[in-house]
């Protein structure tokens, strides 16, 4: 079984990626074999994450394939909420997961700013997801270390930063990656080998990213079945809060 | 599901068509770490897979030292010559004349690599002219290294340089890279026909794949992943899952590639 834990709807500006719709997405898991998908919204990440928040929740309402992921901001301005008012509206809507851009949304993932709301994430046992172009490593490894019950998944790693990823796992128990554009040659199969295969995920990217990508290379992995078991669905659900499994 | 996906899917090597990559190197690579990228190694995760063929340049050759990258290209294509046709990567300011002249006759290579933008030096600029009269003669593909917005080999320079030699066949590796390369790749191919657009990269996809095949052509669109750059099955996934018909989808994986390569057997 798939689970992609790194997909999206909603528009996108910078390239053709189709209409971002239930109807789409469902078509594209089908097409692709994902059993379900944890899936984040658009207007959350380029325009509000309170808006983009509240409306994925009416659109995934009643697709049981489709689990909700927040978007997060630090407490400071109170857009999302206080850190509570946030993750107990997450728990209560189904949210599984919630993922953060502090490039993108002007703050830094590991400042004081942040560690309120983290630290409600990660006692609401909230998963948090975040693009490695969005973070620094230092600051993923200062997050996990300030918050032991965090955990983290790093995704879009590319193939430029097994060093730095490296350091990471070694230094932490609650950092994983994420599938989606891990493009070393051979690296899902040496992380396997030195981490385990319970520190990746299965995620796609989709729809900016083809899933035939990540599908692809972990099929054709030089992984056992087990393995291949494991990042596809079974990480995840370990990772899920209390419940959402 | 076809042959191949349905291969994918039992976790099994495909075996119904023949794969060629058309763009792959070999060796380390400073700027990160590959956990193995000895030919070897890219032969194992190519029977993983069901892949015949790579035609492969030396990491060391596009990155540093052309002619001992060259050397090290020839030792991993006469290691494995039924598995690896060399690209002679010809770096304008190590000496292009004398690497054109060791290896041009020996069939250990396929084709000539050009990497502009690691060499600082455009693509359109006079220190290649070896390159396009020995392709020109002999009908030897060259592939170059293409990205969006690049001053040494954007499109505009692949434009460029396939007007003046019409008769070449230039395989524009990346076929521009990004979203707005890939669009600007396929005009140029439109307008230039001796241009063959490769789809390895981090930004291109089936549906661009697709697309690339119905506006030029199947035999205008060749399969390469850039591995151990890049990891081959990104790129491969992407041609299998991109619902090409079964003739288009064996021409783009593998037959256009080795059509390619037959350009010796016609020097009489």
């Amino acid at each position: 079984m798939l689970i992609d834990a790194d997909a999206m709807l909603g528009r996108y500006p910078r390239r053709d990626v189709g209409t971002g719709s239930i109807t789409e997405a469902l078509a594209r898991m089908d097409r692709f074999g994902i059993a379900e998908a944890v899936v984040s919204h658009t207007l959350s990440w380029l325009h509000d994450p309170a808006t983009g928040n509240r409306e994925l929740l009416g659109l995934v309402a009643g697709h049981s394939r489709l689990r909700p992921c927040w978007v997060l901001l630090p407490g400071t301005c109170g857009e999302t909420g206080t850190p509570d008012e946030f993750v107990t509206g997450a728990l209560e809507g189904g949210v599984c997961a919630v993922r953060a851009y502090p490039a993108d949304h002007g703050y830094d993932l590991a400042g004081r700013d942040c560690a309120a709301m983290l630290a409600a994430v990660a006692e609401a046992g909230l998963p948090l997801l975040v693009d490695a172009a969005q973070t620094g490593w230092a600051a993923v490894e200062s997050v996990a270390g300030a918050h032991p019950k965090l955990r983290v998944v790093v995704g879009a790693i590319g193939y430029r930063q097994l060093r730095q990823a490296a350091g990471v796992l070694s230094r932490t128990g609650n950092v994983y990656l994420g599938l989606a554009n891990l493009s070393s040659h051979c690296g899902l199969e040496w992380l396997v080998e030195r981490y385990g295969e319970r520190r990746l995920v299965f995620g796609t990217g989709a729809p900016l990213r083809d899933p035939a990508e990540a599908v692809t290379r972990l099929l054709w992995a030089e992984l056992d079945d087990a393995a291949v078991a494991a990042i596809g669905a079974g990480t995840l659900l370990e990772l899920l809060p209390v419940g959402a499994a | 599901m076809n042959a191949i996906t349905s291969a994918l899917w039992q976790r099994r090597p495909q075996t119904s068509v023949r794969i060629v990559d058309a763009h792959a190197h070999a060796g380390p690579y400073s700027l990160f770490f590959i956990p193995e990228a000895s030919p070897g190694a890219m032969v194992r995760v190519m029977d993983r897979c069901g892949v015949a063929h790579a035609v492969i340049s030396s990491h060391l050759a596009i990155q540093l030292d052309a002619a001992a990258g060259n050397a090290a290209t020839a030792e991993a294509v006469e290691r494995a010559p039924d598995r690896f046709t060399g690209y002679l990567t010809i770096n304008p300011w190590q000496d292009p004349g004398g690497e054109l002249a060791k290896w041009g006759a020996d069939p250990l290579f396929g084709g000539i690599k050009l990497h502009p933008d690691l060499h600082d030096y455009p693509l359109t600029g006079r220190r290649y002219a070896g390159v396009w009269e020995f392709a020109q003669r002999t009908g030897c593909p060259v592939l170059t290294h293409t990205y969006d917005g690049s001053p040494y080999n954007d499109l505009a320079a692949v434009d460029a340089v396939a007007s003046e030699h019409p008769d070449v066949v230039i395989i524009a590796g990346h076929a521009g890279a990004t979203p707005l390369g890939i669009e600007r790749a396929i005009e140029v191919a439109q307008r230039r026909p001796g241009v063959i657009l490769e789809v390895c990269g981090s930004f291109n996809t089936g549906p661009d794949i697709a697309r690339m095949v119905r506006e030029l052509g199947a035999g205008r669109v060749v399969y390469g992943s850039d591995f151990p750059f890049i990891d081959l099955r990104i790129s491969l996934g992407r041609v299998i899952f991109s619902g090409l018909a079964e003739g288009d989808q064996a021409a783009v994986l593998g037959a256009t590639m080795t059509r390619l390569l037959q350009w010796r057997s016609g020097l009489g």
